[in-house]
């Protein structure tokens, strides 16, 4: 017992070299090593080694086991005590629940004799806390042996079947693997199983020199039979660990391939004459018991004739030049996709008949038909495509994409193919294009773009051409006064026509001067909630842009060419039909682009990134190439104007500000388009996250837009200048020193005079109001406000009036009113009759009648400058200052 | 410090490389503990010839990768061939063999009680309980009964294919 009791762990590693049938020898040696080799974990090894054992189908057995035993055993505590006692006794083997073994008896002289070893423990005695650590990290069953021990008393609950299937019964053999349970403290009881119907088999089969000499091809006479106990041969070799199991497992591994061969070539053979319900079954079958059958299926695979013949489902290259030379043609590709299609459907139904459920197929051979036959089709036209024309090779790509994915869809399904086959399928085939997506991409931005800023250079060439025309064109352009409010009409109504649909912020504004008639005064009904857009009123004209729909896309198309051609006078700052033409092709290719994004995986996300690109492109060449370019020379076109030099006034427009205005409308079009055709085209198809603010297309979007507004602003801000200069031109050249005194023309006149505005104050006023109800509704409320505050404020700068203070006062401006209504006051002060000294000194005298605008001192010197001034003065100064004052 | 000496059971002093004793994990850990060590270390279990023996073993295979960390018992190797070198050093008296293991057991050098276990393996194949009782001096603690019991609880291992006369080659082969 020398080496047994203090180094169990040597004796353990010992016993996991030997070979199974030394094992059991051991086994029988003395009771210690009767229990080393009994130990269940040494058994579950062995099983985890070919595959089945199933620790979950342990784990439930063992609480089953608890549970009934716990059941039995409240059953018989409840009945009767007494036999409570004799319950859970029933040890299968006595030798593994016996105590620790009986010391050794060590007499003789052979290497490990007990009393030497008793004196080494003494004298290790120092270091056996760093062994025992040590020795637990060793045992290699350590942990499982005592749960092994106390399971062997539930388990033993279970009825076990003793009976083992040996070789003396053949056909037991066959089902022996699947037959085997996992149970805690039965593994030894199950291999023994196994070991018994396979071991001698497979010990047999090692030894064998030829293929006739092993004993399983006698006594299994069917294919079906000989490729069962094959399989099981094979599962069994992997739990010979003992020395020369490489040898033994080269030699099974041989016989099996033989017989894999063997089987291969009789389905070969029934392939080949068309016996697919016979031979092909058949042995698709055996090979399938044999070891899983994948052999069998790369052969069925690869055998079909369509992977030879492909050239039968179509040439490639009769996409092109058909009917017409440089023409390209889907066509082809859609028969090709057809006849595959029918194909595919017929060998659905073969691969139903040949294999079994189990056993998926169809993926497979659809993996190969997508690289031999798809691949080889698709690629020479894509490639040929890319040779002739970029546009071509584009359109190809999309559209033979999308044939591929229509195809992808009446793939039949097969009965071993799975749940989840659509999107295999569908992943197959994406497949496909992923050699050709990263440049189909690229080429497809690169070609956008060239295309973009194509359109814009041929513009601004065409531009180029006409500049000297022009400019002269825009010194005569008032006088198309007519034309030009025909178009503004038209404009309005076009980007006005959707108040009906989204309302504008200033619907919920009550319009206070029904006599001017606002262009929103029909939506006034319409108390909608304000919608995203909501500072700029009237953006959805353009979703007829966006979304393909006949009806508002001719719409649109006849808006835009009425549009453009009243668009005469901003024609060479930018064309809305270059934005229009950019949008659409921005349309296209983004729709073929997305196509990709359906692939998913990195090629969706690229595909995706791509798009956001294209729209980003977009925005580039549209903002700073075209629009900005635009505002950039109406800016400068306004700040070169000088009223003087005009000779015509008799318009209520100043030419290059009216051209400007239009301008704006025009750019705030662009940018409803954009934004409609970013929310509809990106957002709306998922191509991008407007949530997302570090996004790339988003983060251009708020660009493109900062652009604009603040061109507009620019643009304002000149304006300003250049419509004051205006008025204050008209005051120097129309104002009539008569205007203001009725004396000096007579009583005739006097009768005119109270009648209404003069002249130049009608003028002024149009000339005005003409420039701010263009902007109405084009631009940002705020600059607009903005804007109105400012020239209210420069015209009271310049003059006085009645008339001024109603257009003020239809501005809606309050911070203006007050000015206004102190300018009317004023203007009483000339209008008393000076028999009424005493009431012109009460107005003079009264800070409140001016609100604040106008100080006492301020009005008495306006009160000086009347005509009669000498004659009243007395009488008024006497009723402001008192009797005092008449000592001077 | 490139030597070390060790202080054998029987109490003789051996210089040895170090990195030829760190073979030993229990050693290579000593020293990692301890540091710098000038006297020599005790190895109370092993006598001289033992440990020359092991140290023999040690300097072949100092150029071995160094040994895992202890596998857990489910990736349990199979058993490969004993190198010709190893069969060389391992024929020894199966005294020599069992200090030799027991010894590579103390001193945590794994691949040592590899070699060693499977030497033994090997010796133990094709023996019945009773060759195998005599080799180990182990005694048989069974009753008669007992013992006929276990020989039919172990019969399944002993059975071997039934010679049946020849047959002609099968359709499938």
């Amino acid at each position: 017992m020398l080496m047994l009791d203090p180094r169990p762990e040597i004796i353990s590693t010992i016993l996991e070299y030997l070979p199974t049938q030394d094992l059991c020898r051991f086994a029988r040696v003395s009771k210690q090593l009767q229990e080393m080799v009994y130990d269940d974990s040494r058994w579950v090894h062995k099983l985890k080694l070919m595959g089945i054992w199933s620790e979950t189908e342990a784990r439930h057995r063992f609480e089953d086991a608890m549970r009934r035993r716990r059941a039995i055993q409240a059953a018989r505590a409840a009945e009767e005590e007494r036999k409570a006692l004799q319950n859970g006794a029933k040890t299968l083997n006595a030798g593994l629940v016996g105590g620790p073994p009986a010391p050794g008896i060590g007499g003789s002289s052979t290497l490990f004799d007990a009393g030497e070893e008793e004196n080494r423990v003494q004298v290790q005695r120092e270091a056996s806390t760093r062994r025992a650590e040590l020795d637990a990290k060793r045992r290699t069953v350590a942990g499982t042996i005592t749960e092994g021990v106390n399971l062997m008393n539930l388990a033993s609950l279970t009825p076990v079947d003793t009976s083992r299937p040996s070789v003396a019964d053949p056909g037991s053999l066959l089902k022996v693997l699947p037959s085997i349970k996992s149970i805690r403290g039965f593994a030894r009881h199950e291999f023994g199983k196994i070991y018994a119907a396979l071991g001698p088999l497979y010990f047999d089969l090692a030894k064998a020199k030829t293929h006739t000499d092993p004993v399983v091809f006698r006594i299994y006479r069917d294919p079906e039979q000989q490729a069962q106990i094959l399989g099981q041969l094979k599962i069994f070799a992997q739990c010979d660990t003992a020395h020369g199991w490489v040898d033994r497992l080269e030699r099974l591994n041989l016989m099996i391939g033989i017989f894999e061969n063997a089987a291969l070539r009789e389905f070969e053979g029934g392939y080949e004459t068309g016996d697919i319900n016979g031979r092909m079954r058949r042995y698709a079958n055996v090979l399938i018991l044999l070891n899983g059958g994948q052999a069998c299926v790369q052969l069925f695979v690869q055998k079909h004739p369509i992977m030879f013949e492909r050239g039968e489902l179509g040439n490639p290259m009769d996409s092109f030049d058909k009917p017409m030379p440089g023409s390209f043609s889907l066509e082809p590709s859609l028969h090709f996709f057809t006849r595959l299609s029918a194909l595919l459907r017929e060998q659905a139904d073969v691969i139903d008949r040949v294999f079994p459920a189990t056993v998926n197929v169809m993926i497979p051979f659809l993996e190969r038909v997508a690289e031999d036959v798809i691949s080889e089709f698709v690629t020479p036209i894509l490639d040929e495509a890319h040779d002739r024309d970029i546009e071509q090779y584009l359109k190809a790509v999309a559209g033979i994409y999308h044939r591929l994915l229509e195809f992808s869809k009446t793939i039949k399904v097969t009965r071993g193919s799975g749940e989840r086959f659509p999107e295999e399928a569908m992943k197959i085939m994406g497949r496909v294009f992923e050699a050709h997506v990263d440049l189909y991409l690229q080429d497809e931005l690169d070609y956008f773009r060239k295309k973009c800023e194509a359109e814009v250079d041929s513009w601004e060439k065409k531009i180029v051409e006409e500049d000297a025309a022009t400019e002269s064109f825009f010194m005569s352009n008032i006088n198309r006064e007519a034309d030009k409010r025909d178009f503004l009409s038209t404009f309005k109504k076009v980007i006005l026509m959707p108040v009906s649909v989204i309302p504008s912020p200033f619907s919920a504004k009550p319009e206070t001067k029904p006599a001017e008639p606002s262009p929103y005064a029909n939506s006034n009904t319409l108390s909608v909630p304000e919608t995203s857009n909501a500072s700029r009123p009237g953006a959805p004209m353009t979703p007829g842009q966006a979304t393909p729909g006949p009806p508002p896309t001719t719409e649109l198309a006849a808006k835009a060419a009425i549009m453009n051609s009243r668009l005469e006078g901003i024609r060479s700052l930018f064309s809305l039909e270059v934005a229009l033409n950019l949008v659409h092709s921005a349309k296209s290719s983004l729709e073929r682009a997305a196509l990709f994004t359906s692939a998913g995986g990195q090629t969706g996300e690229e595909a995706r990134e791509q798009c956001e690109q294209i729209f980003i492109a977009l925005l580039q060449v549209l903002g700073p190439r075209h629009v900005k370019a635009g505002f950039d020379k109406a800016v400068e076109h306004l700040s070169k104007y000088n009223p003087r030099e005009i000779t015509e006034h008799s318009q209520p427009g100043v030419a290059p500000l009216v051209t400007f205005l239009e301008l704006v409308n025009i750019g705030d079009l662009i940018q409803q388009m954009i934004d409609v055709f970013y929310e509809q085209e990106l957002v709306a198809t998922k191509l991008t996250d407007p949530k997302d603010f570090l996004n790339p297309a988003a983060k251009e979007k708020k660009r493109f837009e900062q652009m604009l507004d603040e061109r507009v602003a620019a643009g304002l801000n000149m304006g300003i200048d250049v419509l004051i200069d205006e008025v204050d031109h008209l005051f120097a050249i129309t104002q009539q020193t008569t205007d203001f005194n009725p004396g000096a023309i007579g009583d005739a006149g006097l009768r005119d005079f109270d009648i209404g505005p003069t002249k130049t104050a009608v003028r002024v006023i149009e000339v005005v109001s003409s420039h701010t109800k263009l902007l109405t509704g084009s631009t940002d409320k705020n600059v607009l406000d903005v804007f109105n505050q400012e020239v209210g404020i420069r015209l009271f700068a310049s003059l006085d009036l009645n008339h001024y203070h109603a257009y003020i006062t239809t501005l809606k401006i309050k911070p203006l009113v007050p000015y206004f209504n102190a300018l009317r006051e004023l203007s009483q002060i000339y209008l008393i009759d000076p028999s009424h000294a005493k009431q012109m000194a009460t107005v003079i005298a009264d800070p409140n009648r001016f609100g604040g605008i106008f100080r006492v001192e301020e009005v008495y010197e306006y009160a000086t400058r009347r005509e009669d001034w000498y004659r009243v003065k007395k009488e008024v100064e006497r009723a402001m200052y008192g009797i005092g004052c008449c000592i001077s | 410090m490139s030597e070390i000496k060790l202080l054998s059971s029987d109490q003789a002093t051996i210089t040895v490389e170090k990195s030829v004793a760190e073979r030993s994990i229990l050693i290579k850990n000593m020293l990692e503990d301890v540091g710098e060590v000038t006297e020599a270390i005790p190895i109370p279990n092993v006598n001289e010839n033992v440990l020359k023996k092991v140290i023999e073993w040690c300097e072949h295979h100092k150029g071995d990768p160094p040994a895992q960390a202890d596998d857990d018992s489910d990736s349990r190797k199979k058993s490969s061939d004993i190198d010709e070198w190893d069969q060389k050093f391992m024929q020894v008296d199966q005294e020599m063999l069992f200090e030799i293991i027991l010894a590579a057991n103390y001193l945590d050098i794994k691949p040592l009680l590899d070699v060693g276990c499977k030497t033994v393996a090997n010796m133990i194949k094709g023996k019945s309980p009773e060759e195998i009782r005599k080799t180990f001096n182990i005694q048989n603690d069974f009753t008669p009964d007992e013992e006929e019991q276990i020989r039919r609880e172990n019969e399944w291992a002993e059975e071997s294919v039934p010679r049946s006369q020849p047959l002609d080659i099968d359709e499938a082969c």
